[in-house]
């Protein structure tokens, strides 16, 4: 494996007194793409959230680009994260969002006219969010994480509301950003996303991960 | 098909406990106790209006029972009017049952709100007005004056809901009245103040018949509103049940932010808008941008926000000037004072409108947060933009700073304009309590949820839930303790305030520092 990115050791997480997370180990190289796979309630978006400094681990050491990942502007200068419910700022379009997005971010992957058409967003360019489809403001959230430059991405279910030809849209965007140089990783039921997104697979039950591919 | 009456029969039938002769007992106590608690202050404020009103406070009274009869409406409008139980919206509404039936019982709260609304709209009218003679006729006419004015509005607006006609001058109606509330303020010092004075000294046949044509005409909206009832569209019921759902929703879980950010989404979700450059600034003011231009898309919000700051010199105005209270001069000779204002000692007056000031400069500065709101809400967004968060508070103080002060300079130049301050270069001190206005926005747009976990304590007025307390002081605590300055100079009113000015620009910057400087050591999503 190249230059790991990304390493866990031993993570363990409780959750409520139920041991979620029990000795995990992860190690993520550079320009590589994981996807985290396995059943509602393994664990999958805890330990997202571990790597991105959002939940401590009760036990076990995490780094991220060489330290411990913080809740911090520092770290989400270079870590971007999409989880949960997408979110918007009131009264901005969706070419506003994305044009905030390149005016606070110095040195854009894409320009924003270039992201509207790569993300399918253009003919609602002048759409307000709430105005949007579940899947059309996960599109707009996916848009305004990649349009900004980054070097590593942690995707919670990226394909939620999401149809199948975007999906496969979405595979070939995270192909090229690994490519780039980028390390993503994702949390997902979709094993076609995966297998599209040419993977390495880690499955985890049992509160422990296993490599399957 | 059976009937809404059995259906709703049918439901009660199945209820978790059928309804006996203890609840109708209970009801009837509640009943007695609510009127034994009103009959004071009744019989006070009937007292209070018999009496020769002050010609130079009823135009700005009149103007205020004109505003209260619009916001009425407005309110009205913003809700429905016609809702409907969330269950009864799901179940009873997209049936075959008669529409007009299923809407019978909410048609009948409506009206019964609106006479309720229209009798203290009437008294109010006629505190102001005064009561020369024949009382008993004058409150009579006054009270059926309101009833109707208020019936007929309500009437109009539910006419509004079930025609698009009716519904394009609705708003329009109600814009004009809170225009005409503002000329009747203007001229009711100056031109218009013998007009007023014929009218409140009107016969009071003239009265009556007023107040009887009113009632006909109110009578004939009603019936109209009634007919109309089965013709309103079920999408639109169905929207304002869905709001009455949320707004119960918030109650029930006492949590009012999720309110205002489906009403915030409602909003934008019907809005058709033109995407627009965004500005080339530093980041932080570049993320802070975001309110400047959603503001900007709300000019109604702006243009309330401005009338707003003439109520505090229309509340001092109908007071007979309250901030004066303290050093005010003996009432015109000639004139019965009004009991419980001129008797309230000055200092209460002063303090109210002090207050006023405060809440309502918080609430102008707070038009400005929304951006703050929505990340404490969720930080999603302001993760991924990754900016220094006690930088992006600096950039958002700008606008909540310049909405808070100008707000205040506005209120603080019309009570000096009508002379509820004396002479004297007051509005200074509204911009520089701008930045404290700011911290306290600020502070309460970021404010955590309600902690339902906090105690309950039990006073001699009821139990007092310290979690909601602690929530709604969160941001208010900081107004009040930021503009002490403010408030000193208002209550003692000293002949130089510039040793006050300078401790408000101090104090002001001081609060407003340390909340920037307190704000990297949050913890934006604890766990």
């Amino acid at each position: 494996m190249s230059e790991a990115i990304i390493v866990a050791r031993g993570v363990e997480v409780t959750l409520g007194g139920n041991p979620v997370l029990q000795g995990v180990d992860v190690e993520v190289g550079h320009g590589e793409i994981v996807a985290v796979t396995g059943p509602n309630g393994v664990g999958k978006s805890t330990l997202l959230r571990c790597l991105a400094g959002l939940r401590t681990a009760d036990a076990g050491e995490i780094a991220v680009l060489g330290g411990p990942p913080r809740d911090e502007p520092a770290f989400w200068r270079d870590v971007a994260l999409v989880a949960d419910e997408p979110a918007w700022y009131p009264g901005l379009t969706v070419r506003e969002h994305l044009e905030l997005m390149a005016a606070v971010h110095t040195g854009s992957r894409m320009d924003v006219g270039e992201a509207l058409e790569s993300f399918g967003l253009a003919s609602r360019a002048d759409a307000a969010p709430p105005a949007l489809s579940t899947g059309q403001r996960q599109r707009l959230m996916l848009a305004m994480t990649l349009l900004r430059p980054s070097r590593v991405l942690l995707l919670d279910e990226p394909e939620r509301g999401l149809d199948a030809e975007f999906r496969r849209l979405l595979a070939s965007i995270l192909t090229d950003y690994a490519a780039q140089g980028g390390t993503v990783v994702m949390a997902t039921h979709d094993p076609g996303l995966a297998e599209a997104a040419r993977s390495r697979r880690v499955a985890l039950a049992d509160g422990r991960a296993e490599s399957t591919v | 098909m059976r009937s809404v009456a059995e259906i709703r029969g049918f439901v009660r039938s199945r209820s978790r406990r059928p309804r006996n002769w203890t609840d109708l007992y209970s009801t009837g106590l509640g009943l007695a106790v609510v009127a034994a608690m009103l009959s004071q202050p009744a019989f006070t404020l009937l007292a209070a209006i018999t009496r020769q009103a002050d010609p130079s406070r009823m135009g700005a009274g009149v103007a205020l029972v004109m505003l209260a009869g619009a916001g009425f409406l407005a309110a009205a409008r913003a809700i429905g009017p016609v809702t409907l139980p969330p269950a009864d919206a799901v179940w009873l509404l997209i049936s075959p049952l008669d529409r007009r039936a299923v809407l019978r019982g909410p048609s009948g709260v409506l009206l019964a709100v609106s006479a309720v609304a229209g009798m203290v709209l009437g008294v109010g009218l006629l505190a102001v007005l005064g009561t020369p003679d024949h009382t008993g006729v004058r409150l009579a006419a006054a009270m059926l004056l309101g009833v109707a004015t208020a019936t007929g509005g309500m009437a109009a607006a539910v006419l509004a809901q079930a025609s698009q006609t009716w519904n394009t001058w609705a708003g329009p109606a109600i814009a004009v009245t809170a225009a005409l509330a503002v000329a009747v303020a203007l001229l009711g010092s100056g031109a218009g103040r013998r007009l007023l004075t014929a009218a409140a000294s009107a016969p009071p046949a003239a009265g009556a018949v007023l107040a009887a044509t009113a009632a006909a005409l109110a009578g004939l909206l009603v019936r109209r509103a009634w007919r109309a009832l089965e013709r309103i569209p079920a999408r639109t019921l169905l929207d304002a049940s869905a709001g009455r759902g949320r707004a119960a929703g918030a109650a029930v879980a006492v949590e009012p932010g999720s309110l205002t950010w489906s009403a915030e989404d409602a909003h934008w979700r019907g809005r058709a808008l033109r995407s627009r450059r965004w500005p080339a600034l530093p980041a932080p003011m570049a993320l802070a941008w975001q309110d400047w231009r959603r503001l900007g898309r709300r000019p109604g919000r702006l243009a309330v926000l401005s009338a707003t700051a003439a109520l505090p010199a229309l509340v001092a105005r109908t007071g007979g000037g309250v901030l004066e209270g303290m050093t005010a001069p003996a009432a015109a000779p000639g004139l019965d004072a009004v009991p419980g204002l001129d008797a309230a000692p000055g200092l209460l007056g002063v303090s109210l409108t002090v207050g006023l000031m405060l809440v309502g400069g918080l609430a102008a500065a707070a038009a400005g947060t929304s951006g703050a709101r929505r990340d404490g809400d969720n930080p999603a967004l302001a993760r991924l933009l990754g900016v220094d968060p006690r930088r992006v508070l600096a950039a958002r103080a700008l606008l909540p700073g310049l909405l808070g002060g100008a707000w205040l300079v506005a209120v603080l130049a019309g009570l000096t304009v009508t002379g509820a301050l004396p002479a004297g270069p007051w509005w200074p001190l509204g911009a520089a309590a701008a930045p404290a206005l700011a911290a306290g926005a600020l502070r309460m747009a970021r404010r955590r949820p309600v902690d339902h976990a906090m105690p309950v304590i039990d006073t001699p007025m009821g139990a007092m839930p310290t979690g909601v307390i602690a929530w709604a002081l969160t941001g208010a605590d900081l107004v009040v303790l930021g503009c002490l300055p403010l408030a000193a100079a208002l209550l003692f009113q000293p002949a130089a305030p510039g040793g006050l000015l300078a401790a408000q620009v101090l104090l002001g910057t001081a609060v407003l520092s340390i909340s920037v400087l307190r704000e990297g050591r949050r913890r934006r999503d604890p766990l």
